[in-house]
């Protein structure tokens, strides 16, 4: 399997009683960059610290380049590593922070001055080389801890939720600087997130972590599209998937939203239903709902608007210049609509896919 | 050169009654120190006079006179090596501690810790007998080994009290970062994070020489020809004549507080923010 960079086989860990990663799998190809996408409290830190080796496992192994490093202690596992939190050292200034990996593998002086240049170029961070980190802004403190995590030159990098707590502009232009490194440099990216948006414009292959898992690990578009259970949908997509309780009879689901006549896939009856903001159109139609509008949030490009159809809130978003909808909009009471095909359908106890919408009824 | 400094200059406030009477009260207190220090350079004869004598003409003899004396500077000697000897190695052991409570957190530390600064619940009096018992079944009586040993074992509790809140101050993921860029234990601890809690180092440097500085119960008990102190010498040497040599006390008194003085001054930036513990600081 020399195709993979990273093989993380059946990794557990528990504090006490508390499972934190639970007989966890996933698999990063060369050269990709991989995005495992998990909310909060799902076992990401902890994960991250495993591979990395600043935590030891209960069982599991983690292969990087074909050799297992479970028990190999940190320093020797040369994987790259840019940390979520900066820790820039600060009595070093921003050179000797970014060749401080080198430094520490006793790399001659060429080598290092080299590497700084390289990284530095990279990250556009050349005149900022002479400056203590607490002369830095907060998004260039994160170039500098990026480019002191690719300053070493490996295969395989680790990058742990770098963007966290930027403002939006800055994090769209690293993202896009991630992106080129990546493909410039011709490595391994594994990149955790917490935020959905990162991982949608980061994401060729994207994993989702809940509840100490991996639950699904596939493109983006099929994780996107098909996603296999209600955490998998959950976790990718900003506004956040609606989630509605129904009666399944047949092959008939009964929610707030009417009946849908929907195809399944097992035999499960205690059921809930999931459908993403752009499920639903303002207008009346097959399966119109009246619904009462509530808040209307400025995304920029789109808006995303909160209704509420029978005491339940739902979420739909619409394009700024869907200026039909908008002026429907003006008028608190309206007509909601759904493509069938949308309403994807979730065992109630495991959470997992068990079916889809076909039509309205 | 003001025009190459961007701090901003502080404008005086206007004197208020309360800053007036701060002042007073603060030059109030300086005032024996102020009585010591001017006596040191007053003539013999104006020294111990009545109206007390403000305005005189400065003189070295006083100073001259104490140092020509057989252990003056012996007693300087002495008081330097087992000072700055004991409390550096107590900052070193100390060091190692407290990285140790805060990062490994062995079980029970919170205990342990107060087990540490139980040791200086007890008066000095109480362990004076016992030591000096000790010392000589030790034959560690009148010698540097034992005088450092004992004063080492007084500076470590408040040192790794004061250092561990430095340590628990400076975020971990320094420590990782480290570990995972391939560096040792060894390398994080002297490399990573010392320079990180020079505050501290110099808050607990600063405490306890002024308190081993100043001992006189142990150094009195412990010591002997060879390693008395300059508050042992200061003691038995102003009586010397029957009377209380006065010009004696003053001169010695005003030697004795000028290393403090200098090593406060030096280090002076780092002791105001070792004074508020280290405890305020943010997630790096």
């Amino acid at each position: 399997m020399a195709d993979l960079a990273l093989d993380v086989k059946g990794l557990s860990k528990s504090y006490g009683n508390k499972v934190v990663l639970d007989n966890l799998s996933f698999t990063a190809a060369t050269n990709d960059f991989s995005v495992i996408c998990g909310k909060p409290g799902n076992g990401k830190s902890v994960l991250v610290r495993t591979i990395m080796g600043l935590e030891t496992v209960d069982a599991g192994s983690i292969i990087v380049r074909g050799k297992d490093v479970a028990k190999v202690s940190a320093g020797e596992r040369n994987i790259g590593y840019v940390p979520q939190s900066f820790a820039l050292y600060p009595h070093y200034s921003v050179q000797e922070n970014i060749e401080y990996p080198l430094t520490l593998s006793k790399a001659t002086a060429a080598t290092k001055k080299e590497a700084v240049e390289r990284v530095a170029e990279l990250l556009r961070i050349k005149d900022l080389l002479g400056k203590k980190p607490e002369q830095l802004s907060g998004g260039q403190k994160q170039r500098v801890a990026i480019a002191r995590g690719l300053a070493k030159t490996t295969d395989v990098y680790v990058l742990d939720d770098p963007l966290v707590g930027l403002d939006f502009k800055l994090r769209e232009r690293l993202i896009d600087d991630l992106r080129k490194t990546q493909e410039e440099l011709k490595v391994s990216f594994v990149y955790l997130t917490s935020d959905a948006l990162e991982a949608l414009s980061l994401a060729r292959t994207v994993m989702i972590l809940a509840q100490g898992k991996i639950v699904q690990q596939d493109s983006l578009d099929v994780v996107y599209d098909l996603p296999n259970s209600i955490a998998s949908m959950n976790s990718l997509g900003f506004p956040e998937a609606n989630i509605l309780p129904g009666e399944l009879s047949g092959t008939i689901f009964t929610s707030v939203l009417g009946s849908t006549k929907v195809k399944m896939d097992s035999n499960a009856t205690n059921v809930v239903a999931g459908i993403r903001p752009e499920g639903f159109f303002i207008g009346s139609g097959a399966g119109s709902i009246d619904a009462k509008v509530g808040l209307l949030e400025n995304l920029g490009s789109e808006f995303a608007v909160y209704f509420n159809i029978k005491n339940s809130d739902l979420v739909t978003v619409i394009s700024r210049t869907d200026n039909e909808s908008l002026a429907k909009l003006k008028s608190k009471n309206v007509s909601i609509s759904y493509k069938p095909d949308a309403v994807v359908i979730f065992d109630a106890q495991s959470g997992k896919r068990v079916g889809q919408g076909v039509s309205h009824v | 050169m003001a025009e190459t400094t961007f701090k901003a200059k502080r404008k005086p406030g206007p004197i208020r009654f309360a800053t007036l009477g701060a002042w007073g009260i603060s030059l109030l207190f300086f005032l024996p120190v102020a009585w010591i220090i001017s006596t040191a350079f007053k003539p013999k004869e104006s020294i111990v006079v009545s109206p007390p004598v403000f305005f005189f003409k400065p003189t070295f003899n006083n100073i001259t006179e104490a140092l020509s004396f057989d252990n003056t500077l012996d007693y300087f000697i002495h008081s330097i090596v087992y000072s700055f000897g004991s409390v550096t190695i107590a900052i070193l052991v100390s060091y190692l501690a407290a990285y140790s409570f805060s990062r490994y957190k062995p079980a029970g530390t919170d205990f342990l810790m107060f087990l540490l600064l139980s040791t200086r619940f007890v008066p000095a009096a109480a362990f004076v007998v016992p030591y000096f018992q000790l010392f000589n079944l030790l034959k560690l009586k009148d010698s540097y080994i034992g005088l450092i040993a004992f004063y080492t074992m007084f500076s470590i509790p408040f040192s790794v009290w004061i250092l561990k809140g430095f340590l628990d101050g400076i975020s971990q993921r320094y420590d990782e970062t480290g570990l995972v860029y391939g560096a040792s234990r060894w390398h994080i601890m002297f490399k990573v994070i010392l320079p990180q809690v020079k505050p501290g180092l110099v808050a607990s440097f600063v405490f306890n020489i002024l308190f081993v500085w100043n001992e006189f119960l142990f150094n009195f008990q412990l010591g002997g020809a060879k390693t008395f102190g300059v508050p042992v010498g200061l003691f038995t040497g102003s009586t010397k004549g029957g009377a209380i040599d006065w010009a004696y006390v003053a001169s010695i008194g005003t030697l004795y507080v000028l290393p403090l003085v200098v090593v406060i001054y030096a280090f002076q930036k780092y002791l105001l923010v070792g004074l508020t513990f280290g405890t305020v600081r943010g997630e790096v």
